[in-house]
């Protein structure tokens, strides 16, 4: 999965280049709009993450020319909070999917993971995990080919997971993900655990491995090792 | 006037008594001057007894009791023309006049104390009238015309609004105490409004821009978080760090969003549906409602059109309802209605430690929830003031009433 970074903030641009440098991706950046545009000019991208705000140009005609040159990439807007309007032009325009700053790195991974299978395996979309095959289209989870019952939290949890195996995700960072920001409002994450039991009693009942491990008092991570 | 109306009281009172001293006076000279006449009359042998009238008596006595003091004072007898009684001044004193004593007493009519009254008021009314009437048509015509620069710079200061971005422009006047106030009005007010601009786009740019590095911040804690051989306390400090950089970035976001709405970035006013709006920030919430064990029931009128921007009736819904589920009991409950002209929004809470009228206010927060900014009734009453809606926060028994009317 190769990809273009365009986020003028050098300093918000590493930090989305190491971690998604971890996973199979290859991801490339750019720190402005001419360099955005050089690049793109002379390579293809599966995936573009765009700032919308750029200081030399606005982030909305990358994707004007993209959609227009590369059309089979699939592009990410990033917006500040509150530019409700740039999102809606942006998706109106053909923007796959959005987040607003500031984001949890392991969502971004997931969302861009989520566009991808969308562009490249149009109509069979399936995520595979040793035992574990999760078809995105439909939205079901098959363990050694028995199918799961999942609740709608459950299985986005699980395709959390697997979008960021390896990786300490903390129960402030799942919570958000399968609730939203008002999330905060909960006096503590506790209720996390209940959903991750409930998803690894569904996984080894069906005869999976249980790969959820726990990390005492922080967070939770899906792991082959 | 008021003053004017002291002053001829104490005036009044001044002139009376004065009046009153004159014609004592006056009526004294005139009784002696007509006892001087009697005693050359009598001395020159006309007869005692043809000099006598009404007003006078000379009646002989006998030497001893002789006193030649003049006695003057008032006494009151019959008047002998108008047959009532009136106030009279006599004068009586004893002469010997060749070789005979006599005893004078002269009288005459004084003018009484109410008639001097009386005059000194009316005088002192037309004089009141009068003085009155020149004060109103000097005032009016100094109002008018003097004053005039005066009042159209009030009128400017009246119209001004630190917000505007207009800075009033005040006209020459020939009145130099005038222009010199212009002047420095002028000045002021410009002065002011630069402080102001550059206040707002401080505190706007201090908020958006806090975001990146917090973003940037919390990125690396997330990378830190990978490294492997963390133990598990580093881990949790990490967590910990992120937890308080995340609660930072909330309150900027809270703060700006703020400053955003009192620079009036948000002024279109369009017609909205928020019976749809409504609804689906309630299913957004009603899940975690249910996740902190209340009870949640609603009842939404349909097709409630409402004029305003639609991020900010946003916002207003979620902060409303977010305050509801967080400044909650345990096994509580809340209840949402939506009528046609307003939002009812109860919930079952304990009672704020504040006047509810306090809440309001910015960092104001009424219990110790760690997560609560402080900010959200502080941004919902700010919408409710830009779209023109008036907001009502109640307590009594438990319950936590919120009110808005469109």
């Amino acid at each position: 999965m190769k990809i273009l970074i365009v986020e003028d903030e050098k300093a918000l641009l590493d930090n989305m280049l190491a971690y998604l440098s971890r996973s199979d991706m290859v991801c490339e950046a750019a720190c402005g709009f001419r360099e955005a545009e050089d690049k793109l000019a002379a390579f293809s991208y599966d995936i573009l993450v765009l700032d919308i705000m750029l200081p030399d140009g606005n982030g909305l005609d990358i994707l004007r020319q993209v959609k227009k040159s590369q059309p089979e990439a699939g592009v990410l807007i990033i917006s500040a909070k509150n530019a409700l309007d740039d999102r809606i032009t942006g998706l109106e325009l053909g923007a796959d999917d959005y987040l607003t700053k500031p984001f949890h790195l392991p969502e971004l991974n997931a969302r861009l993971k989520a566009i991808f299978r969308r562009r490249k395996f149009q109509g069979h979309q399936e995520v595979k995990f040793n035992e574990i095959v999760i078809n995105t289209d439909t939205h079901d989870a098959l363990v050694n080919n028995i199918s799961l019952i999942l609740t709608l939290k459950e299985y986005e949890l699980l395709v959390f997971f697997i979008a960021n195996k390896n990786r300490v995700l903390t129960k402030q960072t799942i919570a958000e993900y399968l609730w939203g920001d008002h999330i905060d409002l909960q006096d503590s994450f506790d209720f996390v655990y209940q959903h991750i039991k409930n998803l690894r009693k569904k996984i080894t009942a069906a005869g999976g491995n249980d790969y959820i491990i726990t990390i005492y008092g922080l967070g939770y991570k899906w792991s082959d090792a | 006037m008021l003053l004017a109306l002291l002053a001829f009281s104490i005036g009044g009172t001044r002139v009376y008594h004065r009046f009153r001293f004159e014609v004592q006076r006056e009526t004294d000279f005139t009784l002696k001057e007509s006892f001087d006449e009697l005693e050359a009359s009598i001395s020159s042998g006309v007869k005692a007894e043809d000099l006598e009238n009404r007003f006078m008596r000379i009646t002989p006595v006998s030497p001893e009791l002789l006193d030649t003091a003049m006695i003057l004072s008032d006494t009151i007898a019959e008047h002998p023309i108008l047959c009532k009684t009136e106030l009279f001044r006599k004068l009586v004193t004893h002469r010997s006049i060749a070789g005979q004593s006599y005893r004078f007493m002269v009288m005459n009519v004084i003018i009484e104390q109410s008639d001097i009254k009386r005059i000194a008021q009316h005088i002192l009314k037309d004089l009141f009238i009068i003085l009155g009437f020149i004060i109103l048509v000097f005032n009016f015509i100094f109002l008018k015309i003097m004053l005039r620069p005066f009042k159209i710079t009030i009128e400017k200061i009246r119209a001004f609004s630190l917000q505007s971005n207009e800075t009033p422009v005040f006209s020459k006047t020939t009145t130099s105490e005038f222009q010199q106030l212009n002047d420095f009005l002028s000045t002021m007010l410009q002065k002011n409004q630069q402080d102001y601009r550059t206040l707002k786009e401080f505190s706007e740019n201090a908020s958006h821009e806090i975001q990146t590095p917090l973003a940037i911040a919390n990125g690396k804690l997330e990378l830190l978080i990978e490294t492997p051989g963390l133990t598990n306390i580093q881990l949790q400090l990490v967590e910990e760090t992120r937890d308080a950089l995340s609660r930072l970035s909330k309150l900027g976001e809270s703060l700006l969003l703020l400053t955003k709405i009192d620079n009036q970035e948000f002024a279109t006013h369009t017609p909205l549906d928020f019976s749809e709006l409504l609804k689906k920030e309630i299913s957004l919430f009603e899940e975690l409602a249910t996740m902190k064990g209340l009870r949640f029931s609603s009842v939404v009128a349909p097709a409630v059109q409402v004029r305003m921007e639609a991020s900010l009736a946003r916002i207003l819904l979620s902060n409303l309802l977010k305050n509801a589920i967080r400044h909650n009991v345990d096994h509580g409950w809340i209840n949402i209605e939506l009528e046609p002209r307003a939002l009812r929004i109860r919930n079952s809470g304990t009672e704020p430690p504040v006047p509810t009228s306090q809440l309001f206010q910015r960092f104001q927060k009424s219990n110790g929830s760690g997560k609560s900014l402080g900010l959200g009734l502080a941004i919902a009453k700010k919408i409710c003031e830009v779209s023109g809606f008036r907001i009502y926060y109640q307590y009594e028994d438990g319950v936590h009433t919120i009110r808005v009317e469109f």
